[in-house]
């Protein structure tokens, strides 16, 4: 951008500090020449949040937020409003999207090490997006008001209420009256679509701004400002704009792609995306017998339903500590920067342990994932027991085995 | 990036060994396959046709309007109004309810009938398919009748004149011990109307969505590909 030439940019620039910023995020910052597939999913998690909004709003404008009106007003939107169907269709989908990508983007996070020093602050912010998205996902489900939004519902918010001492308050609190009802509805809508995504938002921009500060990373964990030309700019690094925005189009084109052909031949996702039993308005009188959470949480769900016992002597019941396990197994995703001591960043140059370990944990939490979707018996919750075990354990012993394994040498450039 | 293709596969794989095994069809080990056919018009005036004579006097389809009906499938103004509605107060923009409402109506049946409009979806359209080809005269049951599908389900064998009444084996599989008005083909014909008219009652956009949605898919295409070229140009100067 050429600021001597341009009257009003530079009219803007006195006032308002435009070209700096955009030089400094896009035109000027420099990003690695060389990442690999699994860079693109925090781009294409811009995309969607963006869809997420936009048909959102959409939905918002014709949505009744009642106990009376809310399963009605779902199939109004389906039937009687101008492209409603799509709306629907694309912001259902979207959120099976949104943790597809969010796993994936966690995952590279994890394979090459981008949480480490000085990347911190990136994955902790990222850490609480998965959180609020999580929570996010909880509230939207509730929102169609269908058996399943009730029931799952119902299971999670007596979660709350099987913490000792404060519980059944806390779930009466919570939900705004003694049993699950419109008075919750009203409440979750409310989060759903104002608080819940404002913090999103602020947090996106925070994990941004943490990551432009420090720098992008690379699968290989080669450091790119060790080496810079006359410019400034590292050897191995080229400015995100165009080179990164262009490269990350094809791969929105992609995405579109597969997201569409979702939206437009099996919107019900196989009975995943939408499950069969949200087609039901929500009854209290009458049970589903099989309450199965959407896929994106039953990872989660399976590891709160692996544990079948509790500590009796310090009066912890099977149920409050299932809860306590399921809330550890999000919360020790926020501590991995300060447990992995290794030299290294990237899974190419760590160990045997390491690799074992990422084995072990990614596949524990694709089968827990699995089992989570179908209903209980006792070779499937052994099976389970035995995965939760295999998902704390790589993340529980790597101070150790990062520290002492023998890693391989980092090449010095890209 | 081809090995991490493969470790994810693999690991993917590990959740495939544990089979399920599940049946959602009660008494029977599976449910007859069927998906339902939302583009042959005349299939789902047939369809239509049944549910007018043997459904709606027990089952609403309350998120149906008259007039969308009559749009999507090609009904004539007149028809719909001296042939289907009938009763001059419901107007043509009112749901297809019957004049029906949950609590009376089927008191006497022990369980109410339920409303049919999102049925397919819920239960899903093999489930509903195979439903309505499984009742049998079964004495201990009040009204004489029973369905492997849902056991001791209250709703009666309304197609009896249409199947052929049935009957339960040694074995617990279906006989036929009388013939109806239809022959076993035509019976099977004649049930996939039914069902493709409950999946188009269920979601009446359908047919539209799956024959817009590859002109969506190929702009995205198209897109991708320019993308792609217009990226190559650009990647070059980095190489
Ligand atoms: C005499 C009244 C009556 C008629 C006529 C009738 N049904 Fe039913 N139907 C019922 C009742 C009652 C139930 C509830 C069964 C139960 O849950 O025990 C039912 C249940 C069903 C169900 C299962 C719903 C579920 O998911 O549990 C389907 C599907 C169904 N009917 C379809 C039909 C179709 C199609 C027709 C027309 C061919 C029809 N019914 C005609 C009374 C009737
Ligand atoms: C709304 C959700 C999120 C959005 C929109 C988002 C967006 C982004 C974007 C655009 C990037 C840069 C491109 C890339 O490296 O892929 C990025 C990087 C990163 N994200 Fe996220 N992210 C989200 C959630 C998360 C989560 C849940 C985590 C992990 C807990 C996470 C961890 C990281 C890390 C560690 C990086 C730096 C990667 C590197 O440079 O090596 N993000 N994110």
């Amino acid at each position: 951008m050429n600021k001597q030439n341009n009257s009003f940019m530079s009219w803007l620039d006195k006032r308002f500090p435009v070209t700096e910023n955009l030089e400094r995020h896009l035109t000027k910052h420099p990003v690695p020449k060389k990442v690999n597939f699994f860079y693109i999913f925090g781009a294409l998690l811009m995309v969607i949040f963006m869809v997420q909004v936009i048909t959102g709003i959409w939905l918002m404008m014709f949505y009744t937020n009642t106990e009376e009106g809310a399963f009605a007003s779902v199939e109004y939107i389906m039937r009687d409003v101008e492209y409603g169907w799509l709306m629907r269709y694309m912001h259902s989908t979207g959120a099976s999207a949104f943790f597809f990508l969010m796993y994936f983007h966690m995952f590279r996070g994890l394979l090459y090490g981008s949480y480490q020093k000085p990347k911190e602050l990136v994955w902790l912010f990222g850490c609480f997006l998965l959180f609020l998205l999580m929570a996010e996902g909880f509230l939207g489900y509730v929102l169609p008001w269908g058996q399943m939004s009730y029931w799952a519902a119902n299971v999670i918010l007596s979660l709350f209420g099987a913490i000792p001492v404060i519980g059944p308050d806390l779930q009466v609190w919570i939900q705004g009256d003694y049993v699950l009802s419109g008075a919750t509805l009203s409440r979750f809508f409310a989060l759903h679509v104002v608080v819940v995504p404002l913090l999103m938002i602020a947090l996106v921009v925070f994990h941004i701004f943490a990551l432009h500060e420090v720098g992008a990373g690379n699968p290989e964990g080669v450091d790119i400002e060790k080496h810079r030309d006359e410019k400034g700019m590292p050897l191995d690094g080229a400015p995100f704009h165009p080179y990164k925005t262009f490269s990350a189009l094809p791969a929105i084109g992609i995405f579109f792609v597969i997201f569409f052909s979702i939206v437009f031949f099996a919107p019900e996702g196989g009975g995943y995306f939408l499950e069969k039993p949200n087609f039901e308005e929500a009854n209290f009188l009458k049970t589903p017998e099989h309450i199965a959470p959407v896929w994106y949480y039953a990872p989660f769900y399976s590891i709160l339903r692996a544990i079948t016992f509790g500590i009796p002597l310090l009066g912890i019941t099977s149920k409050f500590l299932g809860f306590i396990i399921f809330a550890a197994s999000i919360a020790i995703l926020f501590v991995v920067p300060w447990l992995d001591r290794s030299k290294v960043q990237s899974i190419r140059y760590k160990g045997m342990y390491s690799k074992i370990g990422m084995i072990l944990f990614a596949a524990s939490f694709i089968t827990l994932g699995y089992l989570g979707t179908k209903p209980v018996n006792e070779l499937r919750t052994l099976i389970a027991q035995i995965c939760t075990l295999f998902y704390f354990l790589p993340l529980i012993l790597m101070p150790i085995y990062t520290k002492y394994e023998k890693t391989l040498e980092v090449p010095e450039r890209l | 990036m081809i090995r991490s293709f493969t470790l994810l596969l693999l690991i993917a794989f590990c959740g495939k060994l544990f089979p399920a095994g599940d049946s959602e069809c009660g008494a029977l080990e599976s449910c007859i396959d069927y998906k339902a056919d939302v583009h042959d018009l005349f299939s789902l005036q047939r369809g239509l046709g049944l549910y007018m004579n043997y459904c709606s006097s027990c089952h609403s389809l309350e998120y149906l309007r008259w007039n969308r009906l009559q749009k999507d499938l090609d009904i004539p103004k007149n028809i719909l109004r001296e042939d289907l509605i009938l009763n001059p107060n419901i107007k043509n923009s009112d749901y297809m309810t019957f004049g029906l409402n949950s609590d009376d109506s089927t008191a006497w049946l022990g369980a109410y009938a339920p409303d049919l409009t999102l049925r397919t979806r819920v239960r899903g359209e093999s489930w509903v398919y195979t439903y309505l080809q499984s009742f049998y005269e079964d004495a201990s049951r009040p009204l004489g009748s029973n369905n492997l599908v849902l056991q001791g389900s209250s709703m009666p064998h309304v197609l009896s004149s249409l199947q052929g009444r049935q009957q339960l084996n040694n074995k617990g599989e279906l006989v036929k011990v009388s013939e109806g008005k239809l022959s076993e083909q035509e019976f099977d014909n004649a049930m996939q109307d039914l069902v493709n008219f409950l999946a188009y009652a269920a979601e009446p956009i359908r047919s539209e969505r799956e024959k817009n949605g590859i002109f969506v898919i190929l702009f995205f295409v198209i897109f991708t590909a320019v993308m792609w070229l217009l990226n190559r140009e650009y990647s070059k100067d980095i190489k």
